[in-house]
């Protein structure tokens, strides 16, 4: 079954960080250029974020990643290049294009906090197994129910992804067609889409039934398959990266003072 | 009239990974169709007309943090408001009655749609200086930007023109899925049910 | 007092007129194991929630009388401590999973993670749990890769593992193969032997005779009679609660031969020795002519006996090969020509049936070899311009089903295929009649139960009126009724000069209603003649797992031998061999 999570055990170091620690991870990359607001401190940022990757082997599937926020970049670039309502001075021109200094850095600032946010979470989805986060989550007090739905999510598509080609199949053998102008597919939309959303809500009551005699609604206290504790480098880099946040915190409140 | 009244049982937690299943379906399908629209809260109204306003939310809010979390969609992440917003909004109709009729239904769908506006507007503005990042929204917002206008503006129109046609679809999609569903399944979410004595 | 006691229990679902259950009151002591039978919609499944306190708890409704296990009133003890106690396993093998563990072992120990079972307690009982119905070796697979007879079997394990008192099986083999089927009786078998108590819904009708100390027979909510098996299917109305008593059962009531006790017998091992003390001739002793499909069965080479050279053959298929991905051939060099006999396709998950039909229905392209239809090579066909010539019913009816009412949901294949709207109508009706539902036919589809939605998906492609008519596992959720039903459909289509092509699991259905027999395994033909030479040929059966129908187990048995010898398949057909009998002297 083919999986939505981007997460395959290559057995690298990255793998075995403890999921909490690159949580913490995104938190600090996050903030800290926002706290401090110097744009060089996001370069740094997704400088450390792509090591990281790279050292786990999997920048290469980060690509992706990057690439479906391409064109989003590529508007804000657009748009306030051109139109941004501080512009003022050209910084060059294409043709009949002009585009401003001021409207080009801002769209650098959006554009590095997209890039070192995406880079920040990939280390995340890469390389943690999902259910492997949701239980560490649930052993820390987050509601048992929630951490059902989550992983729930991540079985439900691959099936219901099936279920639509069958049902693609199903309804060609009934003489649909679902292919040509955009008239006929728009057409075979309805047929396409409402079994598959029937019939997974009309499995939940079934579904539902199962979770019942196992227990789910039990309020006994959840026990668990195996421990996953905390590695020594993982309180480690912890402190770590929340001193760094602290310092910026620090700076920033320390420069505020001394401009005043 | 309980209007946040909420059950949480089995019936209700697994209706809400359904939900979000739907709609990633339905993502895809506006994707896949090249249609101008999101087509991605057809499971989150499902959740809240059937679940009530709470599940709607949880459904919305759910939907993008997992996404955002898990499959590296970060940008979805921090629409998990916007999400929130409309099935809230869609549980609060349906509890209202603003489900039961076809046109009553196209109400919802409005609100649905104003909500939308409402939160995701500032979120533009802050994060991506205006822009949804959907062609023909943006290119309204490019317009405004040429002509002058505030950025704020701008963006309200940009969220305007694509989240109002967007939720009118969805809601009606949910309208009839609603309509067809089976009496023994919408049974399980009714709030107020009772077990009645036959003794 | 009885370890179980069902009391005056009545029960009616939310916004339903009539009784679901109808004061029932039986009592069941620890360790029996007890069959629940009766026609769709009697109160089966409703009673064998009612037993985990799932009704009234879960579903709300209407409630009266109680219901005590081990002295916990069902009725009002939370379902996640009942749960403790009784455990329920039903049909549907891909919804009773939690949905949300990664491994089978992990979704075996969820039940137990929920219930707060100490760490290592948990492993030994998933360890025992596994090795007991042999998928240990699965443990780290995800369960929903498994086929349906191992993801049934995690199912049981993961009810085991929490260790109930009461197991509840609601037709736990209805939607498996043969051999996941005999897997999940085996793991029946195990349990019936551990002293737990256990309640078993099921339509396999003969193995409920083997396995039950008693049986509760239902119809429309109300409890029939409660007795043991040779007792209920000696009853002389049965047919008219909608079961068929065991073919051993008929065999002997019809010869007339009882037990010392007055009661006619219901297992193969009763009948067999009662019938072979009364030296009852029960075979042909006639030799197989030719043993005619054996050829196909070495090769894959040579083409299909064609036993009726009159019939002109509708498909003619040519070295046909197809891949999912290349280098893995799922079918190769197949040859294969069909008439107009209705044919089964028989054979275990996974030995190709349904590639085979979905290549002659153009749903796939073959990648090697031509398909034949009539004259026209269908590779240059698109489905939709096929649609009107082969119909095709998928297993799944929940797969199709969109429209708002029944009628509209038959009448869309028709439109498709440019029908009018009147002709398109005057056939949905004539195909609703055929299959019995013309009266639900402004009714939603989804409110009807999985076996009359199934007979919709059917009317849906009977109604297109196509030459050919492919249908994938008919009978499954069907009761008496819809079988005998559909067999009336198989019939009337036959007459009208179409080719019916099945893909079948239950043997019975394929022996009564089935001239010609394919078998497949590994994605060759292994045997392909008349039912009753295929079913005798004891090693194609046994190298493609499947098991023969009843009637020619017990001639086989009777005969103590195992040459070639065509065996009788269906009731009748025993009862003609030996004699004429009341029944046979009707037309």
């Amino acid at each position: 079954m083919k999986s939505i999570s981007l997460y395959v055990d290559n057995h690298t170091w990255l793998t075995k960080v403890h999921p909490f620690t690159k949580l913490t991870y995104i938190a600090a990359a996050i903030a800290i250029p926002l706290i401090a607001g110097k744009l060089w401190l996001f370069g740094c940022c997704i400088l450390v974020s792509l090591c990281a990757l790279a050292s786990g082997k999997v920048l290469k599937r980060a690509i992706p990643l990057i690439a479906f926020s391409f064109t989003i970049l590529l508007t804000i670039f657009l748009i306030h290049g051109l139109f941004h309502q501080g512009n003022a001075n050209v910084l060059f021109s294409i043709g009949p294009l002009r585009f401003y200094r001021e409207g080009v850095l801002y769209a650098c600032r959006i554009g590095l906090n997209i890039l070192n946010m995406l880079l920040s979470f990939a280390i995340l989805v890469l390389s943690t197994r999902p259910s492997e986060l949701v239980e560490e989550l649930e052993k820390k007090g987050f509601s048992r129910r929630f951490g059902y739905i989550i992983n729930s999510v991540f079985q439900i598509i691959p099936q219901m992804m099936g279920t639509m080609s069958t049902i693609t199949d199903a309804q060609r053998s009934r003489g649909m067609e679902t292919e040509g102008s955009l008239l006929t597919r728009a057409k075979a939309f309805l047929p396409l889409i409402s079994p598959v959303v029937m019939s997974s809500l009309i499995n939940t009551r079934e579904r539902a039934v199962a979770l019942e005699v196992r227990g789910f609604g039990s309020k006994s206290k959840k026990t668990y398959l195996a421990d996953r504790p905390a590695h020594k480098g993982d309180r480690a880099i912890t402190v770590c990266l929340l001193l760094m946040i602290a310092a910026a915190i620090v700076w920033r409140v320390g420069t505020w003072l001394l401009s005043r | 009239m309980k209007l946040f009244k909420t059950k949480l049982d089995a019936a209700t937690i697994v209706l809400i990974p359904a939900c979000i299943g739907i709609n990633y379906l339905g993502k895809l399908f506006a994707s896949f169709l090249k249609l101008p629209l999101w087509l991605d809260s057809i499971g989150t109204c499902i959740g809240g007309c059937l679940g009530g306003p709470v599940i709607g939310a949880v459904c919305g809010a759910a939907n993008n943090l997992i996404y955002g979390f898990t499959a590296g969609d970060n940008i979805t992440l921090i629409y998990a408001l916007t999400s929130l917003g409309i099935g809230l909004a869609a549980g609060i109709m349906a509890r209202l009655g603003f489900m039961k009729t076809f046109p009553k239904a196209l109400i919802t769908a409005c609100v649905a749609g104003f909500v939308a506006v409402l939160i995701s507007t500032p979120l533009n503005v802050v994060f991506w200086g205006g822009t949804t990042g959907n062609v023909w929204g943006d290119a309204v917002f490019a317009a405004t930007q040429a002509a002058n206008m505030p950025v704020w503006l701008g963006s309200f129109l940009d969220e305007v023109v694509v989240d109002v046609p967007d939720k009118l679809i969805t809601l009606l999609v949910v309208f009839f899925i609603l309509k067809g569903l089976p009496k023994k399944l919408t049974a399980l979410y009714e709030v107020n049910a009772e077990i009645e004595s036959l003794d | 007092m009885a370890f179980i006691t069902v009391e005056n229990l009545r029960y009616r679902y939310p916004h339903a007129d009539r009784l679901a259950l109808d004061g029932l009151s039986f009592c069941v002591e620890k360790g029996e194991f007890i069959g629940i039978i009766g026609e769709n919609g009697a109160g089966k499944s409703t009673l064998s929630q009612a037993l985990i306190g799932l009704v009234p708890q879960f579903y709300k409704g209407a409630y009266g009388g109680t219901v005590l296990v081990d002295g916990l009133e069902a009725g009002k003890t939370p379902v996640s401590e009942m749960c403790r106690k009784v455990g329920l396993v039903f049909q549907n093998p891909f919804n009773q999973l939690s949905g949300a563990r990664d491994t089978v072992y992990e979704e075996v120990a969820f039940g137990m993670q929920n219930l707060g079972v100490e760490r290592d307690e948990m492993r030994r009982r998933v360890r025992e749990a596994l090795k007991l119905l042999d998928i240990w070796q699965y443990r780290d697979r995800n369960p929903f890769d498994l086929s349906g007879g191992q993801m049934q079997r995690v199912a049981i394990a993961s009810i085991l593992v929490m260790q109930p008192e009461v197991i509840l099986l609601d037709e736990p083999t209805s939607q498996l193969d043969p051999a996941g089927s005999e897997e999940v009786f085996a793991a029946v078998d195990s349990l019936a032997r551990s002293g737990i108590t256990i309640f078993m819904i099921e339509q396999k009708i003969e193995k409920l005779a083997a396995y039950c100390d008693r049986i509760l027979l239902l119809k429309e909510g109300r409890q029939i009679a409660f007795d043991t098996p040779r007792k209920i299917f000696s009853l002389e109305n049965l047919e008219e609660m909608g079961v068929q008593p065991p073919a051993f059962t008929r065999i002997c009531r019809d010869l007339g031969k009882a037990l010392p006790d007055g009661s006619w017998p219901v297992t193969e091992d009763e009948a067999a020795g009662l019938l072979r003390e009364m030296r009852i001739r029960p075979l042909l002793q006639e030799r197989i002519p030719g043993q005619p499909g054996r050829k196909t069965g070495q090769g894959k080479g040579q083409a299909a006996d064609l036993e009726n050279p009159g019939t002109e053959p509708l498909f003619k298929i040519r070295q046909l090969g197809f891949s999912y991905t290349p280098g893995v051939p799922i079918l190769d060099g197949l040859n294969l020509e069909l008439d107009a006999r209705p044919t089964a396709v028989i054979g275990q998950n996974g030995a190709g049936k349904t590639t085979l039909v979905k290549l002659l229905k153009g749903l796939l392209r073959p990648v090697s070899g031509t398909i034949f239809f009539g004259q026209e090579d269908t590779s240059q066909k698109t489905v939709a311009m096929l649609a009107g010539k082969i119909g095709y019913v998928f297993q799944n009816p929940d797969d199709q089903i969109f429209k708002y009412n029944v009628l509209d949901e038959v009448m869309f294949g028709p439109q498709n295929i440019g029908m009018s709207p009147e002709k398109a109508k005057a056939e949905a009706r004539k195909a609703l009649e055929t299959v019995g539902l013309w009266d639900k036919a402004g009714e939603n589809p989804y409110d009807l139960e999985l076996g009359e939605r199934k007979m919709v998906a059917i009317a849906s492609v009977l109604a297109m009126d196509t030459d050919v008519v492919i249908l994938d596992e008919p009978t499954i959720a069907q009761d008496f009724a819809g079988r005998s039903v559909i067999a009336g459909a198989i019939r009337e289509l036959k007459k009208r000069g179409k080719l019916v092509l099945a893909i079948l699991h239950d043997m019975d259905f394929v022996a009564e209603c089935f001239e010609r027999v394919i078998v497949m395994a590994h994605g060759a033909i292994l045997a392909d003649g008349d039912a009753g030479t295929v079913f005798a040929m004891d090693d194609v059966l046994q190298k493609a797992r499947l098991q023969k129908p009843s009637v020619a187990r017990l001639c086989r048995r009777l005969s103590g031998e195992t040459g070639e010898l065509r065996v009788c398949l269906t009731v009748e057909e025993f009862l003609q061999r030996n004699g004429g009998t009341d029944l046979l002297e009707k037309p």
